[in-house]
């Protein structure tokens, strides 16, 4: 048998090679960030004891508030509907946050799934990225305060959507990767658009831890 | 194009985020087995239709995935109120169980 690789669902745009240090001469910047861990959390946010054994596994308060996202080191909690959540985590953690997750959660009505295979993650940077993505979603953009994140349709599919340092980060399903990635970079091209050097990305990502 | 206000999320989202879900509160017959092909026939297919204010179910199928209810007024795009499935039912339920 080969040896299972897990790859990029953007590997196919060779986007490393394209790629530059982000600087004024484009109006948009977008890059893949690296692959993470992603965690379907589900339960009910109006049991307390779920609550509290997911807060306390996870090292940061789950947000029960809609459209909160939670932040702690490198782990992302974002709320997805009021017995939903998605964790993003380095791929490193990935093992013991489940670990963590389960036996937490061990007698309390949960669902702890790995679905790190299921999502990538872009940050869209740049003095247009909000115009970009006026073109592309539906959601008023003036009103995604930091903290926040919203699903919301992109083109003819959908992402979850939030602020991350002075841009904007998109979590989508890998299967729908290929598409979102050629509509934004066509709603970006009159702006001027290039490929941010994924050090820039991860870097961006480590400046949030 | 219209707003919906989605009970789960708490905000005004575009039209464009939902999916029509169809007439709320349809019951399932209790025994499909003994049912005749014109009971069945009529739960699967007939629908009131109603011009004026309709009790309908939509999804955020790209926000949070839920569906609820919503009154809306088919004539003219009028909204009433959106609500959760339970509360939805309750308030349809309090105006006598038909618009």
């Amino acid at each position: 048998m080969s040896k299972s690789l897990m790859q990029s669902p953007l590997h196919h745009f060779d986007l490393a090679k394209q790629a530059v240090k982000p600087d004024g001469r484009h109006g948009v910047w977008a890059g893949e960030l690296p692959l993470a861990g992603y965690i379907a959390l589900r339960g009910d946010s109006a049991t307390p004891a779920f609550v509290e054994a997911a807060s306390s596994a996870l090292g940061v308060p789950l947000p029960v508030t809609p459209c909160t996202l939670a932040q702690s080191g490198a782990v992302k909690v974002a709320w997805i509907s009021p017995d939903e959540w998605l964790v993003v985590c380095p791929r490193e953690k990935l093992g013991a946050t489940i670990a963590a997750l389960e036996r937490a959660l061990e007698g309390i009505r949960s669902q702890v799934v790995d679905n790190s295979g299921g999502y990538t993650q872009v940050l869209l940077t740049g003095a247009n990225a909000s115009d970009v993505l006026a073109h592309c979603t539906v959601y008023d953009i003036a009103h995604l305060d930091p903290g926040k994140v919203v699903g919301t349709t992109f083109g003819k599919s959908a992402t979850l959507l939030h602020r991350q340092d002075r841009g904007f980060c998109l979590i989508f399903r890998r299967s729908f990767a290929d598409y979102l990635w050629r509509f934004m970079v066509r709603a970006a091209t009159p702006y001027g658009f290039g490929v941010a050097l994924r050090e820039d990305a991860s870097a961006a990502e480590r400046e949030t831890a | 194009m219209f707003l919906l206000s989605c009970p789960h999320c708490g905000e005004k989202r575009e039209e464009e985020e939902f999916a029509y879900g169809g007439e709320a509160f349809i019951a399932r017959p209790a025994d499909p087995e003994t049912l005749d092909d014109e009971g069945w026939g009529d739960y699967l297919f007939k629908r009131k239709n109603t011009k004026g204010w309709h009790w309908e179910m939509w999804g955020h199928q790209t926000g949070c995935r839920k569906f609820f209810i919503v009154k809306r007024n088919t004539a003219s795009h009028a909204i009433a109120g959106s609500w959760t499935l339970a509360e939805g039912r309750k308030a349809y339920d309090a105006e006598g169980g038909a618009a």
